[in-house]
């Protein structure tokens, strides 16, 4: 008997996501308890044009006054509120105006969380990095109307690479290193503070039959949140490389993953697990402690996944692509939870995790720049900062329950440094404390 | 269930026939199936353990049914008949169940309505060929080892699209025919691969940077095998694509689009189509004539649901005027299959797809895609 009822999807949790597309669409995907945890399209922002195709996005989801920072095809950085979709700063990349935009896009944007100026409060800083190389990186004040914002001082640039093309790049969690990579790029790490390059990959060894296969970086991102030393990689010959800044230039480890090329990669929160996208649909996650494969995520995904959200609170993943749908799935038992048809080409996804299901954040949303949403976002605050905390405690738990399993590994890896490495990791410990105190 | 009722049968034997001791069990079995039967409790056939037994119950259970049916077909036919000798209307005939209207809902289906569809297609590759900015040229090319059916299907492909010209393959790599056709403004271009002199497979790639599609072609009838078939002229042909519903659907559609000229020469009275029906795409072409014939209307109509669709709207205009369209089967027939469509140009090894065809979305038999 053919099943003639269909399969119903379990709803999700209360979440918020924004996808961006190839007409420069922003579509808002909201999921509430209430309706059962079906997401749909909330809103939409902007018109459809092919020239304004989002590259690239990124999230600020601070309590108060968060920002997204969208990239364009036509050059244009923008800078908007998550809530609303109003327009609050728009920049032209014009440091290099003999070149055409379309020439060298923008592929990698970050919006950084953390104040890095000592500038006022409504002051945002960008990194973008192009696709010829050209990095820069810059702050811009965010006023309430976006035709009179400036940017604070002339953006640092710096070029990451003299040859090939840059196809991803990445900042850690604590925003003070980059990775860059890409067509003919191996990956490099920057220290943000100084620009200045520290540490740049090798490529592997020739294989057994001795054929070199070309550099080509399609995706990367920090293993963990606190350690900017590891590195996972995809490569486009549908390799997953991890790569250990404090022990060697070349990868750790690499596995294959299929026949497509690794489209998107994106870490855990929990310090070492790895979820990866490839270029014909099939979503996967890795466990880079070992190296294995702990499962794929099943759901008829038959395009190619251009992007990867971790949800940085609920056990939800939510994947894009060409297939024009946004997935949503659940961590641990890798199903899906439910799709959303997006119509166009998907390029990004990110979550807005302050979403919160019962009346106040609507409420949030309709209050614009007044009183009120101050004092809700100082008392919404309250209650994070709770929680933070525990989850500090809890960061603090797994990296010491991470610790052993890292020495191990070292000392599998490099046994020559077996006596220094504890010893390192120890004082950086410390002075990690240090400066947290 | 069973074991009850042969309880109570028991007791009703026990009661009544008590002195009969050797009665025949078979028998008395072959009572209860004619009760069971008559009065419509189902002993499912399945449940019978003897294979004997079960065959006979279900032959028979088959017989029923098929008289059941004959009978209501019978007075729905006399329904009908009556009505039309009354001259009412007769009752609505009832439409059959198809896996086709019984489709599994798709909310990729294409509304009228639907202004970011129309902006999908303004921005999408074949734009430019639409809207008339570019004009159609094709190359059209084989895989490297190539003889027989594939030659003569290439020559019959040449008549049926307009302005497209064939390359032989020789050594080269796809990738520099792409960037061949690219230089040379072809706007597609088509490897028809062949596997034991049979054309199986058809690469369908937009120039300069538009989607691969790869199909899988079946069913191949060539001109000379196609009884009473004519002759194509010259002329660009018309072209009618049908039941591309959905977001895939719609893409696939403006990819064939692409390939014919936009402007065609209704004087040739010639018409390429391509009917998708569950997934598969059917090629046909015709040529077509309108004869005025002193025919009666019941006759074209019998004609009518031969002919394909275009024709058909055609036909109901011109039957008022006692004239019937004449279709003539020419150029070559064969199917189509999506396997998948591929972002960007041929590239196996770093390409993106847009769809592919996966065993895990062949779940039910109720889904398509295109």
């Amino acid at each position: 008997m053919p099943r003639t009822t269909k399969v119903e999807c379990p709803g999700c949790p209360p979440i918020r996501a924004l996808t961006f597309d190839v007409l420069g669409l922003v579509k808002v995907v909201e999921a509430r308890s209430k309706q059962g945890g079906v997401p749909k399209v909330v809103e939409r922002w902007g018109d459809p044009d092919s020239s304004r195709c989002v590259l690239a996005a990124s999230i600020n989801d601070r309590k108060s006054d968060p920002l997204l920072a969208v990239a364009r095809k036509s050059g244009v950085v923008e800078v908007l509120s998550p809530l609303t979709g109003d327009l609050r700063v728009s920049i032209t990349n014009s440091c290099h105006p003999d070149l055409q935009p379309e020439d060298d896009t923008i592929v990698g944007l970050h919006i950084f969380k953390k104040q890095i100026l000592e500038s006022s409060y409504r002051s945002c800083t960008l990194l973008t990095c192009t696709t010829k190389g050209h990095a820069s990186m810059g702050s811009v004040e965010v006023l309430k109307s976006p035709h009179d914002s400036i940017s604070s001082d002339s953006p640092t640039t710096w070029n990451v690479c003299a040859a090939g093309n840059i196809l991803c790049s990445k900042v850690d969690g604590n925003e003070n290193y980059a990775i860059f990579g890409g067509k003919g790029v191996e990956l490099n790490v920057w220290d943000l503070d100084t620009c200045t390059k520290i540490w740049n990959a090798k490529s592997p060894a020739k294989n057994s039959l001795g054929i070199f296969s070309p550099t080509w970086f399609t995706s990367a991102t920090f293993l963990s949140n606190d350690d900017h030393r590891k590195v996972v990689a995809g490569t486009n010959n549908h390799q997953v490389r991890l790569y250990d800044i404090s022990s060697q230039r070349r990868p750790v480890m690499s596995m294959d993953f299929r026949e497509s090329p690794i489209k998107a990669v994106t870490e855990d929160l929990d310090g070492n697990t790895i979820y990866i996208g490839t270029g014909s649909g099939d979503l996967a996650a890795f466990d880079m402690r070992t190296g294995k494969l702990l499962g794929c995520f099943v759901g008829k995904c038959s395009g190619s996944i251009r992007s990867i959200a971790r949800h940085p609170e609920l056990p939800v993943l939510a994947s894009c692509g060409l297939d024009s749908y946004l997935r949503f799935w659940d961590v641990t038992s890798r199903q899906l939870l439910s799709a959303v048809f997006l119509k166009q080409h998907l390029s990004n996804v990110v979550f807005d995790s302050n979403f919160n299901d019962e009346g106040p954040y609507s409420d949030y949303l309709t209050l614009s720049h007044g009183n009120v949403r101050t004092e809700l976002a100082s008392t919404a605050e309250d209650l994070p900062s709770n929680k933070a905390r525990d989850e500090d405690d809890t960061l603090d738990e797994d990296m010491e329950e991470s610790l052993p399993v890292k020495r191990k590994k070292a000392s599998k890896e490099c046994n020559p440094s077996k006596k220094l490495k504890p010893k390192k990791r120890s004082k950086k410990l410390e002075g990690k404390d240090f400066d947290a105190s | 269930m069973a074991g009850k009722r042969k309880k109570s049968d028991d007791g009703d034997e026990d009661g009544s026939k008590s002195s009969r001791k050797s009665f025949v069990v078979d028998g008395d079995d072959d009572n209860k199936q004619k009760k069971n039967g008559s009065k419509g409790q189902q002993v499912l056939p399945s449940t019978i353990k003897n294979k004997e037994k079960r065959s006979a119950v279900h032959a028979k259970l088959k017989q029923q049914k098929k008289l059941e049916k004959r009978k209501r077909a019978k007075t729905r036919d006399a329904a009908e008949k009556q009505a039309l000798e009354l001259g009412e209307e007769p009752p609505p005939k009832m439409i059959p169940r198809t896996i086709e209207n019984t489709r599994e809902l798709d909310e990729t289906v294409c509304k009228p309505d639907d202004e970011e569809l129309f902006a999908g297609n303004d921005a999408d590759e074949f734009c430019s060929v639409l809207k008339h900015e570019r004009n159609p040229k094709i190359l059209i090319t084989t895989c490297r080892f190539n003889s027989t059916r594939g030659p003569a299907f290439i020559s019959e492909l040449l008549t049926v699209i307009p302005n497209a010209h064939y390359f032989k393959r020789g050594t080269y790599d796809l990738k520099k025919i792409v960037e061949y056709g690219r230089t040379k403004d072809f706007t597609s271009l088509i490897v028809v691969h062949t596997n034991r002199r049979e054309p199986d497979a058809l690469l369908v790639i937009g120039l300069p940077d538009g989607p691969t599609a790869h199909f899988k072609l079946s069913k191949l009838v060539l001109r000379k095998d196609i009884k009473n078939h004519g002759n194509p002229t010259s002329h660009e042909p018309e072209l009618v694509l049908s039941n591309f519903t959905t977001r895939l659907g719609h893409r696939i559609g403006r990819l064939i689009q692409s390939l014919f000229p936009q402007s065609p020469n209704f004087r040739g009275r010639r018409v390429v189509t391509f009917h998708n029906q569950r997934d598969f795409i059917f090629f046909r072409h015709h040529r077509y004539i309108f004869e005025s014939k002193e025919t009666k209307q019941i006759d074209s109509k019998g004609k009518k649901g031969k002919d394909t669709k275009e024709e058909n709207g055609s036909q109901e205009k011109m039957v008022a005027r006692l004239q019937v369209c004449v279709s003539l089967e020419c150029g070559p027939r064969f199917t189509l299959k999506l396997i998948s469509l591929q972002h960007g140009t041929f590239d196996t090894k770093s390409g993106e797809y847009e769809w592919v065809h996966k065993a895990e979305m062949d779940t039910s038999r109720r889904r398509f895609f295109l």
